[in-house]
């Protein structure tokens, strides 16, 4: 008896080995050798931060350089794409085959989508990163990238939305910023409804307290709904949840800010990403006091649109606990025939995506790194709204990962412009939205 | 004859009335211009804050840097008649600001957008259709018209029947197609479909229907080639035609927005009216900036316009003619 | 008379019949003679070919599969299902329909009384008014959209400060389902109708004055004459306006991309901007297939019973 159990353990492991080598066999095969790569690598970009020559392109472009000259035979071609069409134009060269074997987008359904992945559009890199290079990355930075145990992608930086308060409209009206950025959905009402007045006495706002847009693939106001717990899938998502009450409740305290207490411009819910922001960093206008961005909008408050602001988090609700939506960058390998130009691929993703690199792009771009070592280097050391949003890291909560979720988050978004406009409340817009999600769910 | 004074009158009122339509249907146009050269900052000694004219409510119907510049100067002038050197100072200072505010938009069109390089793509791309489609749709114009072969009927009515067909049924297949050749992300991907459209073929059958046939068979006689006949007796009786035609396929390509903004990725490649778009999308731009490139746009087809004006009344009555 | 501009080709009788005409024996003898003749047409056809004919065919086979980047598979009719089964459709079509409705007669009557204005005027006005109704047609519509979107804007635009003269307002034009669709009819119908102004402008210029003469001599007020002469003599003009702009108005998008995005809601969702989502956002080609196709037909419909409605008594 004992023998046996022996004997059939000794064969099961030896099962498992023969199958282990097998498949570390087929994994080398397929994971390729990229020093027998000669050929071209296409890689797409967005404009990221300048030089002295305006030249937003810079840092990409010297690494390029640099890595053709380690690898003869090895050319890089760079295109440029302006980030607001990144999404749109990579599923357009995805559908007509003519996509670039990197590109700078995540897996969450925005650009690439679980549908891509399941169709194997895109390379897996677990090849490519030993659980030892693994470890660096930030759990949720990977998470991001990971699907079905595979990981999808290099990690290479972290962004989340925040609130921006214009410090000097603070000071005009005398009220004071939440302290260390923490408030509740209370205290912001009530700094939102001091921050509405009237500067000249014309009978007419200058300034509202609040107000952001309304828009499919966008996200600034969705904390809000979030404040006071709720989600827009249920765990498994086979079911739309956003019109649970807390939900409901949530939207409508939002969209009451203009229909209600009039704290907030008659633009708010809108569609107007770009007159959003002009109202509240463009020094022409400022009639905005408070608007809740992606990270981003710190780098160009600091630079091409200077403004005394502070960073804040969302305002809690009923949950207690500050929320915020974040996203993860970082690079993609599309679809290779060839197992050794994947592997030369990779070999560039990874020398583009450095502790060192991610520590000089957190430095200029405004992002945060993805990997641990890279922010240990505090590249924020003089930055302190940056440093103040990076705090905000831990209050992350991630978008449902559906194959269907651009069409998902259309139909929610279409029914809350509805509920900002004051044509529908949120309960009916989540009921009518519950009724479309469903319908793609199913 | 004599006019009556009634008919002077009725005349106008007719006058009076369409110069309302006219200015209501160039308001828009106008106002591209005006506020692209809107004043977007200014604080007078008085002024608590600087204001923008760009975004200001009443909206301002004219470029506010003209009168205020005037104002200055006038103010300069005293001052320095007052012999007030500061005042003087501070006029001269405002002026050069008003100034460089006034323009500043086209010059960081130029120097920090692609403006320049959009520009000239859009007018590389439209002169290349335009040239190809005149001698491709003329050549194929002629045949059609003026000589009889198997299949003649059949192939002018396969093309023409295609006329019907919105352009957007196509959209997707020729989106395939054009990755498949390994096109996308260039301008053969706009030039090639656009030299493909069969509006020109029509247009040109339709012209060449009035040449008539015994100068072609004079030409026959004179031993002159199939070719040279085309092009030495053809073509400069058609110009007429050509020109129209010129005329709207520049516009076309010129103006053309749904199918560049799908196959162009490279914001180098892009042409005006996508870079235009990618402008209003990017949250930075302000409006005055957007409507300096509006006016950068507009402004080549405004001049065509107005240059060419006779073809394209022409082009567009062109089968208005007799029988 | 005036021909009916661009559209029918002037044919003779015996030239149609060609078409039916059995396959000549010495065919090859016939299409060696003329080679020259293919030879002129072979760029086109080429072009032709690749960039009209095989799309063309390709859209249709697309609609009846469900693509995937790696082979796709036919799928039978189920897109053409979906497309009538989702609201998003039939939303989109109201839309559009609604668009068109209101546009093509506001703008082809509208052309038509201007330009009988325009008529009555010297040489000098006539061209001045001319130009300066088309000129707004030669801008591209991207740039047209812009300015719009300006003039609708809630606290700087023209519209609300005009609106604010009579107490009215402010509106939120494209902010608002029920004005969103409005906003951009009252735009188009602002738009002049450059191309039906001088297509009428020229068409009147051939009606032979002889007609007018007599009609003076009968007595008939110039009102009469333009309703029983004018009119009348100028349907095939009228016509391929109404055809035209019925086209135009069923392809409406940039305007949709620019300004609205389809919104609010799906308040200004058209049939094209449903495609163009259908298909370069979703990435559903055979849905956006069948969106296309479905488009195609409907316009045809139109077409045809334009064609006959207002042919009637040629």
């Amino acid at each position: 008896m004992k023998k046996m159990l022996k004997k059939s353990a000794l064969a099961a492991a030896s099962l498992g080995l023969a199958a282990s080598v097998l498949a570390g066999c087929n994994d080398k095969k397929e994971a390729g050798n990229a020093d027998e790569f000669k050929g071209k690598i296409t890689i797409w970009d967005g404009p990221r931060w300048p030089d002295e020559e305006e030249n937003k392109f810079h840092w990409l472009e010297a690494k390029i350089k640099e890595y053709e000259e380690a690898h003869e035979g090895v050319e890089i071609e760079l295109v440029q794409v302006p980030w607001a069409e990144m999404g749109d134009k990579l599923g357009v060269a995805i559908a007509g085959k003519a996509w670039p074997d990197i590109a700078p987008v995540d897996i969450s359904g925005s650009a690439v989508s679980i549908d891509h992945i399941e169709q194997g559009v895109i390379e897996s890199m677990d090849n490519y990163l030993d659980k030892k290079e693994k470890e660096d990355f930030y759990e949720n930075a990977l998470d991001a990238y990971t699907y079905d145990g595979k990981l999808y992608g290099i990690p290479n930086s972290i962004t989340l939305h925040s609130m921006l308060l214009n410090l000097d409209l603070f000071e005009e009206a005398g009220v004071e910023p939440p302290k260390d950025g923490n408030w509740t959905y209370d205290e912001f009402l009530q700094a939102a409804e001091k921050l509405t007045f009237d500067r000249d006495g014309d009978g007419k706002m200058d300034v509202y307290g609040f107000s952001t847009y309304i828009l499919p693939g966008y996200y600034e106001a969705w904390p809000f709904f979030y404040k006071n717990g709720g989600s827009p899938l249920n765990e498994d998502m086979t079911e739309f949840t956003f019109d649970s009450p807390e939900v409901v409740k949530a939207i409508q305290d939002l969209a009451d800010l203009k229909l209600k207490q009039k704290v907030a411009p008659e633009t708010l819910g809108g569609n107007d990403v770009g007159g959003t922001f002009q109202a509240w960093a463009n020094e022409e206008q400022r009639t905005v006091a408070m608007e809740p961005w992606a990270t981003w909008a710190i780098g160009a408050a600091q630079g091409a649109y200077p403004t005394n602001f502070a960073v804040a988090n969302y305002p809690t609700g009923d949950s207690k606990e500050p929320v915020t939506i974040g996203g993860v960058g970082g690079w993609v390998m599309m679809h290779q025939d060839d197992a050794n130009k994947r592997a030369a691929v990779a070999d560039f993703m990874k020398f583009i995506s450095t502790a060192d690199e991610q520590y000089h792009m957190a430095q200029h771009y405004g992002i945060f790194p993805a990997r641990v070592s890279a922010a240990e280097m505090d590249p924020f050391k003089d930055n302190p709204q940056m440093t103040r949003a990076m705090e905000m890291s831990d209050q992350v909560v991630m978008l449902p990962r559906h194959p269907e979720w651009r069409k998902i988050d259309e139909a929610i978004q279409n029914e809350l412009q509805l509920v900002f406009n004051g044509e529908k409340t949120a309960e009916q817009a989540m009921a009518d939205a519950k009724k479309a999600v469903d319908k793609i769910i199913k | 004859m004599k006019k009556k004074p009634l008919d002077r009158l009725n005349k106008f009122i007719i006058f009076a009335l369409l110069s309302i339509f006219a200015v209501v249907s160039l308001l828009p146009l106008y106002w591209v211009f005006s506020t692209s050269l809107q004043l977007s900052s200014y604080q007078s000694m008085d002024m608590e804050r600087p204001v923008s004219y760009v975004d200001s409510n009443p909206p301002k119907m004219y470029p506010m840097g003209i009168p205020l510049y005037f104002e200055h100067w006038k103010g300069e002038r005293e001052a320095k008649k007052a012999g007030d050197a500061e005042l003087e100072a501070y006029h001269q200072a405002q002026m050069d600001h008003i100034v460089s505010n006034t323009f500043g938009s086209f010059k960081s069109l130029f120097k920090k957008h692609d403006v320049g390089k959009w520009f000239f793509n859009s007018l590389y791309i439209a002169v290349v259709v335009t040239v190809g489609i005149l001698l491709i749709d003329s050549m194929a114009g002629y045949v059609l018209a003026k000589k009889r072969f198997p299949g003649r009927n059949l192939i002018f009515w396969i093309i023409i029947s295609t006329m019907m067909i919105p352009g957007q049924v196509t959209l997707v297949p020729l989106f395939i197609m054009v990755g498949n050749l390994n096109l996308m992300d260039t301008h053969w991907a706009l030039i090639l479909p656009d030299l493909s459209m069969v509006f020109g073929v029509f247009l040109m059958r339709q012209f060449m229907y009035s040449i008539p046939d015994e100068l072609l068979e004079a030409a026959k006689m004179d031993g002159a080639s199939e070719w040279r006949t085309f092009w030495t007796v053809v073509l400069p009786l058609a110009k007429p035609g050509l020109a129209a035609l010129g005329i709207f396929t520049f516009m076309n390509v010129w103006n053309s927005f749904l199918w560049p903004i799908i196959v162009l990725n490279t914001a180098e490649l892009y042409t005006l009216p996508v870079g235009l778009k990618t402008l209003q999308d990017a949250n930075l731009a302000s409006f005055k900036l957007l409507m300096s490139g509006a006016a950068v746009a507009a402004i080549p087809m405004i001049i065509v316009f107005i240059l060419f004006q006779r073809y394209f009344v022409q082009g567009l009555t062109l089968g208005g003619v007799k029988e | 008379m005036t021909q009916m501009p661009m559209g029918a080709v002037p044919k003779k009788k015996e030239e149609k019949m060609k078409l039916f005409r059995k396959p000549n024996k010495n065919l090859f003898r016939q299409m060696k003679k003329n080679y020259s003749a293919y030879l002129f047409l072979l760029p086109k056809l080429i072009l032709f070919t690749l960039f009209v004919a095989i799309p063309v065919v390709w859209a249709f086979i697309l609609s009846f599969q469900k693509y995937k980047v790696f082979g796709s598979e036919f799928i039978g009719l189920k897109n053409y299902i979906e497309v009538f089964q989702s609201d998003a459709f039939w939303i989109a079509l109201k839309n559009t329909l609604l668009f068109t409705v209101v546009t093509v007669p506001f703008g082809v009557i509208s052309a038509l009384v201007l330009s009988t204005l325009i008529f009555e005027l010297g040489k000098l006005s006539q061209s001045l008014f001319r130009s300066a109704f088309y000129l707004p047609t030669v801008t591209s519509m991207v740039i047209i959209a812009m300015v719009w979107r300006w003039m609708y804007n809630y606290d700087f635009g023209l519209f609300n400060y005009v609106l604010g003269w009579f107490g009215v307002g402010p509106v939120n034009w494209l902010g608002q389902s029920n004005t969103a669709l409005w906003a951009l009819i009252i735009m188009q119908c602002l738009i002049p109708f450059g191309v039906g102004i001088i297509m009428y402008l020229a068409s009147m210029g051939s009606i032979s004055q002889s007609l007018y003469e007599a009609a003076r001599m009968d007595g008939a007020s110039k009102f009469k004459q333009w309703i029983h002469i004018t009119i009348p003599l100028l349907k095939p003009t009228t016509l391929y306006l109404v055809l035209l702009s019925t086209i135009g108005s069923f392809q409406v998008f940039t305007q949709i991309i620019m300004m609205t995005g389809g919104g609010p809601g799906s308040a200004t969702e058209t049939l094209v901007h449903l495609i163009y989502k259908t298909g370069f956002r979703d990435f559903d080609f055979g849905l956006a297939g069948a969106q296309s196709v479905v488009l195609f037909v409907i316009i045809l419909i139109f077409s045809v019973i334009q064609f006959r409605v207002l042919r009637h008594d040629e």
